[in-house]
């Protein structure tokens, strides 16, 4: 493999299947932490109300997220530009976007 | 997470980014109280204001978010004592902007008439000092929380109303309120004196929703205090925060940075 070989697949973003794998894995750490682990994560499942999860458990993806990812992922950042009924709606599909854009430009 | 004064609390920094300066601003916010955590703070201000070059540094009050529930311990003395050791804790000991949103603007001005050194500035958004008109409208206010928090009615209102999102803090807050003595607790301050009120020389900036928790008298904040400017957003309720985070961003960032900047001219 040469240098540029190397370059190319580490500027490649992550398939979309692969994020969604890992947020899936991310979220249910969240909720073994009260006891639910039986909830089937889609990209359509919401956070709030399918997960009952509160925004405090997005403070904790966050940490997460920029542990696996790299900084250039910061959650909060993006949710900074939201506004509260959007944060309230949040599924998982767009915490998979944002992660897919955020590593896009590595 | 770390232990302060026999409590394990939880509470996030982000360092500054590209910081403009050698000692970038540092700024602390403090939550309010009941269905509130450091994510109000963590998930709109937080990120820009490292963005912008500040060092950000915010925490769960005792018995929220993710910090221990201690059954008593809930005067806001324990609150102001709390946030001395965790500051120390941190190392840091430079005087802080202070940004606290309603029960924890009320914290601010209590830490700042205690450790006047350590305060550079207090934002102060839906809030006021702890003074005997607080103290009787904080125990009506929680009194009125006590009564109907059982009420599923209200519950099955809420969720209707708000969504379900907003009955699950409710019974969230609700379980706080059983488990602790926080509403007995809280009023009890200890208030503060005239003379303390004066001792807050830094300056204030106090933002208030039209129709928030000051809507009777939207200047009481700013008469109580010898250097305080009031920016009030209309139309808007006890919230402030959460729903016009953008408006607030813009006002606390050009607050901190014009008094940066003019320490270092």
């Amino acid at each position: 493999m040469t240098i540029s070989q190397v370059t190319e697949t580490a500027q490649q973003s992550p398939a979309r299947a692969e994020v969604l794998d890992e947020i899936r894995g991310m979220l249910e750490k969240v909720l073994d932490q009260y006891g639910l682990d039986d909830t089937e994560i889609t990209e359509d499942t919401s956070f709030h109300d399918d997960l009952g999860l509160e925004s405090i458990d997005l403070v904790a993806v966050a940490a997460m997220l920029s542990e696996r990812y790299g900084e250039q992922v910061n959650l909060a950042a993006f949710l900074a530009e939201l506004d509260l009924d959007q944060v309230i709606a949040l599924r998982v599909g767009l915490l998979v976007d944002f992660v897919v854009d955020a590593t896009a430009g590595r | 997470m770390i232990e302060v004064r026999g409590i394990r609390t939880h509470y996030q920094r982000m360092p500054a980014k590209n910081p403009r300066s050698a000692s970038p601003p540092v700024v602390v916010f403090v939550h309010g109280l009941g269905y509130d955590s450091l994510a109000s703070f963590y998930l709109t201000l937080a990120a820009p204001f490292a963005e912008a070059g500040m060092e950000v540094f915010t925490y769960d009050l005792r018995a929220h978010g993710r910090t221990e529930r201690p059954a008593t311990g809930y005067r806001l003395s324990d609150f102001v004592d709390d946030l001395t050791e965790l500051l120390d804790l941190n190392g840091i000991h430079q005087p802080v902007h202070l940004v606290g949103n309603s029960f924890g603007g009320t914290i601010a001005f209590s830490f700042a008439a205690r450790h006047p050194g350590r305060v550079r500035s207090i934002v102060s958004i839906e809030a006021e000092p702890a003074t005997e008109p607080w103290a009787e409208k904080m125990g009506r206010t929680l009194e009125i929380v006590v009564a109907e928090m059982d009420n599923e009615e209200n519950l099955r209102w809420l969720a209707e109303t708000f969504g379900s999102h907003h009955a699950r803090l409710a019974k969230a807050a609700a379980a706080m309120i059983r488990a602790t003595s926080i509403v007995e607790e809280v009023p009890q301050g200890p208030l503060l004196s005239s003379a303390e009120l004066a001792s807050i020389t830094c300056p204030v900036l106090s933002i208030l929703g039209s129709e928030g928790f000051q809507s009777d008298d939207l200047t009481a904040v700013e008469s109580l205090l010898p250097d305080c400017r009031t920016e009030v957003i209309d139309g808007q309720n006890h919230s402030v925060l959460v729903e016009r985070h953008r408006t607030v961003r813009d006002m606390v960032l050009g607050w901190v940075n014009a008094l940066h900047d003019r320490a270092a001219a």
